[in-house]
Order: C-alpha cells, then structure tokens, then sequence
C-alpha cells in the first residue's frame, strides 16, 4: 500500500505530538510506581488539603452554576443595549492569567482592599486567607465558564418552545424552570462538570489568596519543591485521573444528547 | 368581538418587516396569510399574539387595545409550524401545561383534557412522548394544547407544511372543523396556495411586509390584481396580450397566444396586458357556456407531467407559445391524449383575465 506523502506528514505529526503529550503522563507514572506515593497519601495532612480541596471546589461549583446559569440565560434572552460588552467583561477571567486574578481578588477582599477594608473595619470580617477566599478565587475563575456552558445550552432551545410557553400562558420563571432547564439539562450537567474540574485544578488564582492554606494544586507546587515527590506524584495522578473522568463523562452527556 | 390590525408595522434591526398592515376579522371567520418565506408572515402571527411588539399601528380585539397586554393575557391560541411540543413531557402535560401555567382547577384540567382528547381524538396518544407521535399526531397534540384553552383568536403558523400529504389532508379537515365548531377567530399562515384556497374565508397575500392583495379565495385565485399574486397564486399561464376591441355587455376582445379571446375580467381600459388563463379553466375539447365560449385551436402536446393521483399537467406548444393545462387521468384515457396529438381548448370568458402590464412586474419570476 502507497501512503502519501501528506499522509506522511500528518502521521509524523501527530507521533510527535503523541510524545510530546505522552511524555509527562508517563514521567508520572514512572515516578509514581518508584516511590511510595499511596502511603504517603494516606497522611492527615494531605488527607485535609483533599478535603479542603473538594469542599471548597463543590461550593465554588455551586455557586457558579446558580450565577453562570443566570448569566448565561440573561446574555442570551433579554439581550440589551451593551449586553456584548457586559458578556465580555464577565467572560474576562477566562483568558486573565490566574496570578493577576488572584491579585486583584486581594487588591479587591483583602484587609486594606476596596470592600475587603471597610468589610474588616465594620465587623473584624477578613476574607482572604481564609477558606472563603479559597471558594471565592475558584468561583470568579470558574463562572464564565458556566456562563458560556449555559448561553449555549440555551441558544439550542428552539425558538418556538419559548414562543409556545409564552403563548399558552407561562411567564418567564415558568418558562424558564419548566421548558428551558429540562431541555439544556445535559449540556447545563456537562458545563457543572468542567466547572468543578476547572475549579479543584485552579492554582494560580487560589496561591494568591490562600495564605497558609492548602488546595490539592498548591500542595503539588510545595511538595515538588520541596523534593517531596511521593505526595506529588500520588496528588497529581489523582487529578489526571479526575480529569480524565469528567472528560469521559462530558463527552458521554454530548453524545447522549447527539 | 372584532380582531382589529390598524397599520401595523414591525421593524426588526433596522429592517421594515410588516409595513402598514390593516384588517378586521369578526367572530368564527377565518384569514388565510399567504405569501413566500421571508414575507412576514410568521412575524404578523407573532405580533397578534404579543411575541412581538409591533412599533407602529395598534392592535385591539373587542374593543381592547392588546398593545399593552403580555401573551398570557390575551385570549389567543398558536399552532407552530415545527408543532413546539415540549420533549420533556408526555402529550397529557404537553395539553396541560397552559391550564396549569393559568392556576386551573385540578377537576377543570381534567375535565377540558378529556374534552379536547376526544375531540381531536388523541386518547390513546395522552401517555407518549412527542418523540413517540408521528408528525400528524404530534400536531394534532400541539393543537389540542391550543384548544383546551378555548382561545377566542387561533393563530396557525404552516401547522401543515411538515407532514405528509394523507396526514395534511386530515389535518386540515381538522382544523376546520374545530375551528367551526368552537366558532374560533382563525388566522391561518402558509405558503402553499391549495391550502390558502380552502382553508379561508378571507385570504391575505403578502409581499416583502406590505398587503399585496385582500379578498375572498376566488377573487385572490381568479382575480389577482398584479403579475405577483397571479404567479403566487398558481395562474400557471400569464401570458402577454393586448384589449384590442371593446364590445356590449362588458366585455372586451384580448389578442393572445396567437388567437382572440372574449374577456369579461378586464380591469383596465385597454392596452397591453398580461392575460392570465387557469390551467384547471381550460377546458380540452368541451364547450362550456355557449356564447361566452373561447375557442383555442392548433396547440400539440409536448409533454405529459403527472401533478397527483388524479390530475396530469399537459404542457401544449403552439409556434413557440406555451400553454399548460390540467387533465384528469380519465380524460387521458378516453381522448388517448399522447405528445404529438393536437388538441383544441375552450375556455369560459370570465376565466380570461387581464392584468395591466407594468413596470413593478418585472421582479416576477417567469413561469418555467
């Protein structure tokens, strides 16, 4: 059999990418089956930096499905003047580096910061470095992202189910519970999904505003410099295998939907 | 109890829509909207029934201006085209959905469901899912969900443009019969001029946003008014003439098609004109109406196109003049009408109408 020579080019392409892709994953692999990583897992501490880690993740995840949700079917159904500018500034977080992200979120909450200072003058309220803080950096990371899950989940209901509930009496909230969430619930339930990943892998965001506190992702940075590679590798493993699954899972809700 | 339109305009980003759009409807009659994608037709259903806000002229319904009104509080029913069921549901909820957005008593809902079920004969269908009915049954849920609100106003948007021609027939004897029986206002929106025969009193054509004509089927159907409404209509031979003669009793002598026709549908004085004859008016070798008869000799058929299981579409030639004639598959038989054969047309006076021949003609399409 003759293979072309694009056939070629394409093959040798995507062998080289397989490596280059491939390479860290099996790095960690080797590494994990070289140290030992479950034992070192099963300490309390790392034990409460998952926990942290998974709770602060799930109520992040909470609240950005309510308000990304909301967002999205604003951005989408009752579209106003300067609605575009008002989607992109809420959609900024998206490409804003995380550090910066994280920046802001103390210039904003921290104890001298713009709310955060009259917050703590008021009440003795302090939020960052608190886990409210680890909620709130995940959470202004993760909304757009539900936002854009919702927009387009929306934007695949069909124009005449809204203009029939509409017709038949329902008002918006009827609507909008009865007709739009049952029809977007896979791509909504997909969205919730990638949102929580996104969320328990934030890093950049999180190291900013976390103090002394430990999300899964901070404990990896400190433990790999720290030249502890047992708990490093059993942590990362842990998340390539959460990613992998959310993957698998959101794919599964696309095609049960195709 | 009049639906009232007074010049009602719809601009959408910038784009007149609906231009100018006026008609009253009373009670029970029914409206047909006809007019090619894109005209507006949709757009004019979804302002009647408050989906859109119209910028100018004003909408009222016995003596109540619905301007102010949201959809929910006007008594008025829509049928869509792509039926708009909702998935989630089976066809009992799908019914119920707007008796129980509407705070209906539990003993009502069931009472109006029945009603409505048998009525339209869905019983058996309540317990599925749209996805579970044919395109027939799904629509005839979608209208049932209409009705179980005894609208006083039925809006139906192409309610019949995706099924199949046994159910399309069905349906639309349906339709009719509801819409009698509960003596409902009916504006009733299609493309398809066979529908717009018969499914109204009182038929709209519409153009790019702007009534183009207005009058009961016959006189859309034998008389158009321009070039447009005569294509539209399905005048499949609109051929050039000229009035060459007027004669007592309102009638007028047209040259056409290489012969001379008497025409006692003439509404312009003289001139050229464009002569439009009905395929199914043109008669093959009957005499009909004695006098008044037409007589068009020398055509040869061309071509024989089967239209459906009862009607043949002959295409005649004559020197270069093309006529197209409807026949029934008996006449087909028993006259052994075959390409090559010659045969001689007749046609009644009053099926002879003539059209000013004008410049804002000339976006028409020509008959292919």
């Amino acid at each position: 059999m003759k293979i072309s020579a694009f056939s070629a080019l394409m093959m040798l392409v995507i062998l080289m990418a397989g490596l280059f892709f491939g390479s860290p994953f099996a790095a960690l692999l080797h590494s994990f089956a070289g140290s030992d990583s479950l034992s070192s897992l099963l300490n309390k501490q790392v034990l409460v930096v998952v926990g942290t880690s998974l709770i602060t993740a799930l109520l992040a995840t909470a609240l950005a499905a309510v308000v990304g949700t909301v967002l999205g079917y604003h951005f989408t159904y009752r579209k106003k003047a300067g609605g575009r500018w008002l989607k992109t500034f809420f959609s900024l977080p998206l490409v804003l580096p995380p550090s910066a992200a994280g920046y802001m979120l103390l210039l904003a909450f921290g104890r001298y910061g713009l709310i955060g200072g009259p917050l703590y003058q008021a009440f003795s309220l302090q939020l960052m470095f608190t886990t409210t803080a680890l909620v709130m950096a995940q959470f202004f990371v993760i909304t757009p992202l539900m936002m854009q899950a919702a927009s387009s989940a929306f934007q695949q209901v069909p124009d005449s189910l809204v203009k029939a509930s509409h017709s038949l009496g329902a008002d918006e909230y009827t609507t909008f519970v009865k007709v739009l969430l049952p029809f977007s619930r896979p791509v909504l339930v997909a969205g919730v999904i990638t949102a929580f990943a996104r969320a328990i892998g934030e890093f950049g965001a999180t190291m900013m505003v976390a103090g002394r506190l430990k999300t899964i992702p901070i404990m990896i940075y400190s433990k790999a410099m720290g030249g502890d590679a047992g708990v490093a590798d059993g942590l990362s493993l842990l998340l390539v295998l959460l990613s992998f699954l959310v993957l698998m899972l959101v794919n599964l809700l696309g095609e049960r939907r195709r | 109890m009049t639906l009232i339109l007074d010049k009602i305009s719809l601009v959408i980003d910038r784009q007149p829509i609906l231009e100018q759009i006026s008609f009253q409807l009373s009670v029970g009659q029914s409206l047909v909207v006809l007019g090619n994608s894109g005209a507006g037709k949709s757009k004019l259903l979804e302002v009647v029934a408050g989906l859109r806000r119209n910028q100018g002229g004003k909408l009222s319904y016995a003596g109540q201006d619905l301007g102010p009104l949201s959809p929910q509080e006007r008594k008025i029913g829509f049928v869509f085209q792509d039926y708009a069921l909702f998935p989630n549901m089976t066809a009992e909820a799908n019914i119920l959905f707007g008796l129980q957005a509407r705070r209906a008593l539990l003993a009502e809902q069931k009472k109006w469901l029945k009603a409505v079920a048998v009525e339209l004969k869905i019983e058996h269908l309540l317990k599925r899912f749209p996805a579970e009915l044919s395109g027939g049954q799904q629509q005839r849920v979608a209208l049932a969900r209409c009705m179980v609100l005894r609208p006083e106003v039925l809006l139906l948007d192409e309610p019949l443009s995706a099924l199949d021609a046994a159910s399309r027939e069905r349906l639309a004897l349906l339709i009719k019969k509801i819409q009698k029986k509960y003596n409902v206002t009916m504006l009733y929106v299609t493309h398809d001029h066979n529908e717009a025969r018969y499914m109204g009193d009182q038929v709209l054509v519409l153009d790019q946003g702007k009534v183009v004509q207005m009058g009961p089927p016959e006189e859309i159907f034998l008389r158009p008014v321009s070039r447009f409404v005569a294509h539209f209509t399905a005048t499949r031979n609109i051929l050039p003439g000229r009035i060459i003669e007027h004669r007592a009793g309102g009638k007028a002598l047209v040259e056409v098609a290489g012969t001379q026709l008497i025409s006692t549908s003439f509404p312009v004085p003289g001139g050229d004109v464009w002569v439009c004859l009905r395929p199914e008016y043109l008669n093959l070798f009957e005499v009909l109406d004695g006098a008044l008869d037409n007589r068009i000799s020398g055509y040869q058929i061309v071509q024989i196109i089967a239209q459906s299981g009862v009607t043949v579409l002959l295409e005649l030639m004559q020197q270069g003049q093309r006529l197209l004639v409807f026949a029934s598959n008996r006449e087909i038989e028993q006259k052994k009408l075959r390409v090559g054969v010659e045969v001689e047309l007749n046609v009644a006076a009053k099926q002879v109408h003539c059209l000013p021949r004008q410049a804002e003609d000339i976006y028409c399409r020509p008959e292919s």
